[in-house]
């Protein structure tokens, strides 16, 4: 059972802050005093089981992230993630289900804009960020089958640090974004989710504008996401499980339609490589559809 | 002699919108790549007791505030809130009405 899944932590941990790209953070600014509110539905599918236990994982996620402007340079977040999983797999008895859902871990982090080169119709910036991942989400659920594997808890049951920068490139016609950060997973009930490191790239182009006249003119956006993504191997009792972890690279087309107050946008993660260590679970695919919108 | 009393009301008061007309003040504004991030500094100039409109061109980065008559803004007070909003205030121009 320690060698239940691999994937299901990741794209939740994935702090989808509120901002340009769909699958990751974003430098671009949030007024003093003013909030973005961004509502995400994620659904991960992952069946291409290399073992013989031919497990069918699926994740439903509904992360609120809220953001606030504290200053023209330094903005806060709260990431808020409501989660259903649900594993199923083949026993010596027969098929067996093993689901969970409720509130998970919630991630705060402060951004700081380092660097900005603003001109006319377009900025430059560079913020590093930081921020902990707090221990919200139950981490000791259980089902008839008995206590469920760490992997597939709500929540790691630490206190988990990350840090980060991104940069992002904005103009009227197109964007760039990118990011790096990583994530320290710490113990808790003697399970050790494996350390993440990850590395965002985004373009998107302007492909349509209307609804010019009298006010702000509307965006369509379309665009492609890459996300590389290593996790190390999670720690059971201290023992290194050698099904967990490994590097996973999704290549994400999207979709965004951006108005003054809200941007409604969709992506699809496709893992275009998948290096996984023993028979950890490969991915099928993530669809996110999201709603920002500015208060 | 009403009659024309009434129609002499009626013109004065169709044109107490142009007298009154007040201040119009163009800001230059660096920064402005997409309507979603242009509501900030909408509502913070909107938040400005006088102002009437706030009108944002983004190809040309211009945002133009119309003011009520008899108030008037520096500078200085634009280029706080479109600091504050995350933007750069690049010139300043304002037509008397």
């Amino acid at each position: 059972m320690k060698k239940i899944m691999a994937c299901g932590v990741l794209f939740v941990a994935s702090f989808q802050l509120a901002a340009a790209p769909v699958t990751f953070n974003t430098a671009l600014p949030v007024s003093k005093g003013e909030g973005v509110v961004r509502v995400q539905a994620k659904y991960l599918s992952a069946t291409d089981d290399p073992g013989p236990m031919n497990r069918d994982l699926t994740v439903k996620a509904l992360p609120v992230v809220g953001v606030w402007g504290v200053s023209p340079r330094w903005s806060l977040f709260a990431i808020v993630p409501l989660l259903d999983k649900s594993l199923k797999l083949d026993t010596p008895s027969g098929r067996m289900k093993r689901s969970v859902d409720g509130l998970g871990d919630v991630t705060t982090l402060v951004r700081y804009t380092a660097y900005r080169n603003d001109q006319p119709g377009r900025t430059f910036r560079i913020a590093p960020f930081a921020g902990i991942e707090m221990p919200t989400g139950k981490d000791d659920e259980q089902d008839a089958f008995g206590r469920l594997p760490g992997a597939l808890q709500l929540g790691s049951g630490a206190w988990n640090p990350l840090l980060g920068v991104v940069m992002t490139n904005q103009s009227l016609k197109q964007e760039w974004g990118a990011s790096a950060s990583i994530k320290l997973n710490n113990e808790a009930n003697r399970f050790e989710r494996g350390d993440e490191a990850r590395l965002d790239l985004s373009w998107h182009r302007r492909i349509w504008m209307g609804g010019a006249a009298g006010g702000l003119p509307h965006f369509m956006y379309a665009g492609l996401e890459g996300n590389a993504i290593w996790q190390g191997r999670h720690r059971n009792n201290g023992q290194a499980d050698p099904n967990s972890g490994g590097t996973t690279f999704f290549l994400a087309p999207t979709l965004q339609y951006i108005t003054i107050h809200n941007v409604i946008e969709v992506a699809i993660q496709l893992p275009v490589i998948q290096n996984l260590n023993g028979s950890a679970l490969q991915q099928d695919f993530i669809v996110t559809l999201s709603l920002r919108r500015n208060i | 002699m009403k009659k024309m009393i009434v129609l002499i009301m009626m013109i004065g008061l169709w044109s107490t919108p142009s007298l009154a007309a007040g201040t119009q003040y163009n800001l230059r504004v660096d920064g402005l790549s997409c309507p979603f991030c242009a509501y900030g500094i909408e509502k913070k100039l909107k938040r400005s007791k006088g102002v009437e409109t706030v009108k944002i061109d983004l190809e040309k980065g211009m945002v133009v505030v119309q003011v009520k008559e008899g108030i008037s803004f520096t500078k200085a007070h634009f280029k706080k809130l479109v600091d504050d909003a995350g933007f750069t205030l690049k010139s300043m121009t304002e037509a008397a009405p």
